[in-house]
């Protein structure tokens, strides 16, 4: 039994056409969640709400898993992205407020984020302790830190002069946010699917000891992936608070249940049930798209939260019952 | 990359009796300076309400070890039960609710166990029955509750009060507070079904060599299936607890996750042979239950007791690093 | 013979692309121990696992007493009296002897488990079978193997069975602890039993058995008795055919030295290494489990670092601290456990052959399909892999493929010093001759090759040279020609050496 989080799809008994039968079972469900939507929530098809859609949901939910797609094809998850996240965003609000402006904020930001990826690499790569381990202790150490911090949870209001906008800055009529997602995905997509490193990871996630009879640096390429992680989850911790003006303690936990499980509907939108990031993205869109269209039905903020979680655990439930069809 | 939390090696019976005297030792000292600095922390009076205090994140960290125990000790595809707290949180909430809409003891208190054994079951039949790796299974059903909490609460405190809930939170016997039986009483059950009965036998067989559990003919899914009821169950019995505590249920109780799991990872340091046992899971209980109470006396902040509960986890995984050397 | 105890009768058993049990068949007398003997892959491990309730099979019956039985659990196959000693001791390790011995059929005391009768009885039926005493809380893993394997047997007799299985029951034993279990083995079958006996060790079997079964590719092919048949005769029908066809030699002159090996040692496994393999040889390696053949391959490998000595690959000193630095400096590695350590399942046959050698594929920065799909197509061809194509994964492939796909994964970097771990195990006569071929061509080219076998044939149909090692060092060292097998496990058990010795009790292996 592989011992890896992101076993890909073991070819099967069905063969290619059953798999590909399977494959369309969840770009059907969303078609079919869309077209709902469409037809029944008032204002779910209007510009306004779309865009709303894209840049208040989209954008950090993306960034996040399209970190955490590094960590779950590596074999690992990383329960932490909220830390990064958030001492970033403490970071970004901390030195603004200290008037240091963008050009110092924003490399701080990313910097004190990644630092919480670096700690992960130290523990996984350097003393090889479980990712489930390591990133449950950062995230226990990072929530603490922070209510020691800020007081008991208090949350760090973003001055009035240094607010910058940044988020509703446009480039090119396309909102930066938006961009920098696309951007990130760029990256980090390309490497994973068709870059050296991406190849190590995959390998590394599917038979870890098949990778270290093959001479790969086992130990760098989990660190890279958990500072990759880390890295993703920090971009995001600048966006946030650029958009809502305030650190709030501990935020970013809220990502982390969502980002895990649009990795996963990403995986059962490849061919092998593999992790990649373009699926990713579609996943994030999914989970989006099914609470804002609830919303506008007038199902309240808390079931919302029922009907996402219900779908993810639906999600994982079929792509791993997939997998046991696939293999007879 | 994913590697077992604790050596599936076998330590020489020196190493594991160093370490486990090492933790006694150490705990032994933690009192000792408590009871120096702090007023009042060696009384009777005191110590039992340390039992009372921890019996909320002791039956949790109980229902943690079963699943543990039957599942093998490896992180990412041995037992976990991650979504106990979230479990804790709806129970409690269903209690409070059905308390509070004037439905009576026998029917709030079946309601809430059978909560626990809803989720229990659910769970279940996610890992026995999907085959989905306990991390992730527990993780979804996890959020899925906590969800269903919120529904439930609208994130807000739900006060409630009832015969049961205060004779738990000040009843006494023998001068012991109510809560305090409680956690022994969890505690004494099950240590009696881990270690006296053949349930528990078969179960350790099956969490640390399922292949000879299964050449064994013993069923692994039925007995891991069952750990996972056991395991809702102790979580629906933890929310009685606390919401004798805290006079209903309340919000937040997802923060727990971390102290439980610490604790019973820790708790198989303090165990007679270096593996997953509730007895150790009660003397780890008791330790941080010290801690949370001498801190307290000595007027610290309660943060300072999670951040020492991190370290605490960072140490038993360190000390995991009795490495599995793969092949 | 009377109706037997025990018959499988034309058991047939696929494992996807690999038909593992051909018909295969077996009778088993009470109160008699009978032999069942094969090569690598001929099915003997399956046939037990069958007979076990662990797999299905796909055609043919159980007989007990003359009657047929469906398919069974392993519950059913216990209820139906027949027990297991199998090469894994299946104890957990944390597990008391006590608890070890009856979890499962437990002794209680009304709902609970008594634990104090368990110990006490255990104690007694280990000192009254084996005369082994142990402390009262000793813990399985505390135990040696010899020690776990008599708890193992016990347990079996818990059951009361009628028919007795071993499945390779000497290998982790040395000599003193194999004579006492061959004495447990007679008294049981005195007392009844039906015994089945599964050795490679000939000598073992000729001295027990009463009768022997020889499996060949998934067939039973003869059913003798060893007093009238020789083990020349049995190992006739065990392999079956001239030596020189299935090792297709070529003559390639040595070239210049490439891997030098002084004084290597590592604490607990070996010392005092001296090996040299020059480029265009095939050396070979031998030795029983616990001679430190297996840990010296790995070391070169970097999988377990030497503690002293000095290692030189073209002249170069080789540094071992991982596998990463054996690989970048051009030692390559086909793994014994081929579906966990040598391919990866999941990826494509293309994904894997290019894994060692990343770096000759990357183009701008990224890897380039174009050139991924060259080279794959063209290590397919040459080394004839059969696979739907390079996208396939590696799952679907036979044995014999999914061993040419690791194989080929070297190619790719173009190693210079290749280290084989039993490299023919579990795969089909027609892909070992392919395997072989690949070897030849590996030298031809001017790499230089270091086989670790326990399949001696093997070994001395490839090899220019054979070392043996025994305790840690090498016993003698072989030219070709030289070699035979007998001489060759001679030295490998220490007969040999020994002078006021015993002569040990086995003294022809075939591999398993």
């Amino acid at each position: 039994m592989s011992d890896s989080l992101s076993a890909p799809q073991p070819a099967g008994l069905t063969g290619l056409s059953g798999r590909a039968l399977l494959r369309l079972v969840m770009p059907t469900l969303f078609a079919a969640v869309l077209l709902f939507f469409a037809l029944k929530a008032p204002g779910f098809l209007t510009v306004g709400n779309l865009s709303s859609l894209l840049l208040n949901n989209f954008v950090l939910l993306a960034i996040v898993a399209i970190g955490m797609t590094y960590a779950i094809a590596a074999g690992g998850i990383d329960l932490s992205v909220g830390t990064a996240l958030d001492f970033s965003a403490l970071t970004f609000v901390l030195l603004l407020n200290a008037g240091f402006g963008l050009y110092v904020a924003i490399p701080g930001g990313l910097l004190a984020g990644s630092l919480a990826g670096l700690f992960n690499a130290g523990l996984i790569a350097g003393l090889r302790i479980s990712p489930f381990l390591a990133t449950l202790g950062t995230l226990f150490i990072g929530s603490n830190v922070q209510k020691l911090l800020s007081d008991g949870g208090q949350p760090i209001y973003l001055e009035a002069q240094v607010r910058s906008g940044l988020a509703s800055e446009r480039l090119l009529g396309v909102p930066l946010p938006l961009l920098l997602v696309a951007l990130l995905a760029l990256v980090y997509g390309v490497v994973l699917a068709r870059g050296r490193l991406g190849r190590e990871i995959i390998v590394l996630g599917s038979q870890p000891l098949v990778a270290r009879y093959s001479g790969l640096a086992q130990r760098r390429i989990a660190a890279l992936v958990f500072i990759a992680s880390a890295f993703a989850s920090a971009l995001a911790g600048i966006l946030l608070p650029a958009t809502v003006n305030a650190y709030a303690p501990m935020s970013g936990n809220a990502f982390l249940m969502n980002a895990i499980g649009a990795v996963f509907i990403g995986a059962t939108l490849s061919l092998h049930n593999r992790v990649n990031v373009p699926g990713t993205l579609l996943g994030v869109l999914f989970l989006n798209v099914t609470a804002n269209g609830l919303l506008l039905i007038g199902w309240n903020f808390f079931w919302q939260q029922v009907a996402t979680g219900v779908l993810i655990l639906s999600v994982l439930l079929f792509s791993f019952a997939s997998r046991r069809l696939g293999a007879g | 990359m994913p590697m077992p939390l604790l050596s599936d090696a076998f330590h020489p019976r020196f190493a594991q009796w160093l370490l486990r005297r090492g933790a006694l030792l150490a705990f032994a000292a933690i009192l000792l300076a408590f009871a120096l600095s702090a007023p009042n922390f060696l009384t009777p009076s005191n110590l039992v309400n340390v039992l009372a205090q921890s019996a909320i994140l002791g039956s949790l960290a109980f229902g943690l070890t079963t699943v543990i125990i039957g599942g093998g000790s490896n992180v990412v595809s041995g037992g976990l039960d991650l979504s106990l707290a979230a479990n804790l949180g709806l129970s409690a909430a269903v209690y409070a609710s059905l308390n509070n809409a004037g439905f009576g003891d026998v029917v709030s208190i079946a309601a809430t166990l059978g909560t626990g054994l809803a989720i229990g079951t659910l769970n279940a039949l996610v890992v026995v029955g999907f085959r989905l790796p306990p991390l992730l299974a527990t993780l979804a059903t996890m959020n899925l509750v906590a969800g269903l909490e919120l529904v439930l609460t609208e994130n807000t405190v739900l006060p409630s009060t009832s015969p049961l809930l205060e004779g738990l939170a000040f009843g006494s016997w023998l001068g012991v507070p109510a809560l305090a039986w409680v956690l022994l009483a969890v505690g004494g059950v099950l240590i009696v079904l881990m270690q006296y009965t053949p349930f528990g036998l078969r179960l350790y067989a099956i969490g640390e060599y399922p292949e000879a559990a299964n050449a064994a003919g013993l069923s692994v899914r039925g007995y891991v299936f069952a750990s996972y009821l056991i395991s809702g169950l102790c979580g629906s019995l933890a929310a009685f607890c606390s919401a004798a505590w805290f006079s209903g249920s309340t919000t937040g109780s997802g923060e727990m996750l971390l102290s439980v799991v610490a604790i019973a990872f820790l708790g198989v340091i303090f165990s007679q042979r270096l593996q997953p046992s509730i007895g150790g899971t009660l003397l780890a209980t008791m330790l941080v239950g010290v801690l949370i109470n001498g801190f307290q006396l000595l007027n610290i902040s309660s943060f300072w007791v999670d951040g020492v509960q991190g370290v605490l986890i960072l140490l038993v995984v360190a000390l995991s690093g009795l490495r599995n050397k793969e092949a | 013979m009377s109706t037997p105890v025990l018959e499988l009768r034309g058991i047939v058993k696929t494992f996807g692309a690999t038909r593992a049990l051909d018909g295969a068949s077996l009778r088993v007398a009470a109160g008699s121990v009978h032999g069942l003997v094969g090569e690598n892959g001929a099915g003997k491990s399956t046939l037990i696992k069958v007979l076990a309730g662990i797999h299905r099979p796909d055609a043919g019956s159980l007989l007990l007493d003359g009657q047929p039985h469906g398919h069974f659990s392993p519950r059913q196959v216990e209820r139906l009296g027949i027990g297991f000693i199998h090469q894994e001791r299946l104890l957990p390790a944390r597990f008391t002897v006590g608890e070890a011995l009856f979890f499962g059929h437990e002794r209680r005391f009304g709902p609970l488990l008594d634990r104090r009768s368990q110990q006490r009885e255990a104690a007694r039926l280990l000192d009254d079978y084996f005369g082994l005493r142990l402390p009262a809380n000793a813990l399985i893993g505390e135990l040696s193997s010899a020690e776990q394997q008599m708890v193992q047997i016990v347990r079996a007799l818990l059951i009361k069975p009628r028919v007795l299985v071993f499945d390779e029951p000497s290998v982790a034993l040395v000599q003193r602890e194999v004579e006492r279990l061959l004495r447990i083995v007679q008294r049981l079958r005195d007392d009844g039993l039906a015994i089945v006996y599964i050795s490679h060790y000939l000598q073992e079997i000729e001295a027990l058995c009463d009768r022997v079964t020889v499996l060949r590719n998934g067939r039973d092919v003869a059913e003798v008795s060893p007093r009238n048949t020789s083990l020349e005769q049995i190992t006739r029908l065990m392999v079956n055919r001239e030596v020189g066809e299935l090792y297709p030699k070529v003559a390639v002159p040595a070239g210049a030295l490439l891997l030098d090996v002084r004084g290597l040692g590592r604490a607990r496994a070996y010392q005092g290494i001296d090996l040299q393999v020059r480029r265009g040889e095939i050396v070979g390696l031998t030795g029983l489990v616990g001679s430190g053949a297996k840990e010296l391959l790995r070391s070169l490998f970097g999988l377990a670092p030497p503690d002293s000595g000095e290692v030189r690959l073209d002249g170069q000193p080789l540094s071992l601290r991982s596998p990463r630095e054996a690989v970048a400096q051009g030692v390559a590695l086909m793994p014994e456990e081929r579906r966990r350590q040598g391919v990866a399942l999941d990826l494509s046959v293309q994904e894997n052959t290019t894994l060692a050698a990343l770096s000759r594929f990357v183009r701008l920065g990224l890897l380039s399909p174009a050139r991924e799909r060259h080279t794959t197509l063209e290590l397919i061809e040459r080394l004839r892999i059969k696979a739907p194509g390079a996208h396939a994964k590696v799952r679907q492939l036979s044995g014999g493929n999914q061993q040419k796909v690791a194989l080929a994964k070297w190619f790719a970097r173009c190693s210079s010093l290749y280290l084989l771990d039993e490299p023919s195990v579990g795969i089909d006569v027609g892909a070992k001759v392919e395997i072989y071929r690949l070897i030849g061509e590996l030298v031809k080219e001017g790499a230089g090759v270091l086989i670790l076998s326990s399949d001696l044939p093997e070994l001395i149909g490839l090899c220019d040279r054979i070392h043996v090692m025994h305790r840690g060092a090498i016993a003698a060292r072989f030219a070709a020609g030289e070699a035979n097998s007998d001489r060759l496990l001679a030295v490998a058990t220490g007969a040999q050496r020994a002078q006021n010795e015993e002569r040990p009790f086995y003294a022809y292996a075939i591999a398993i």
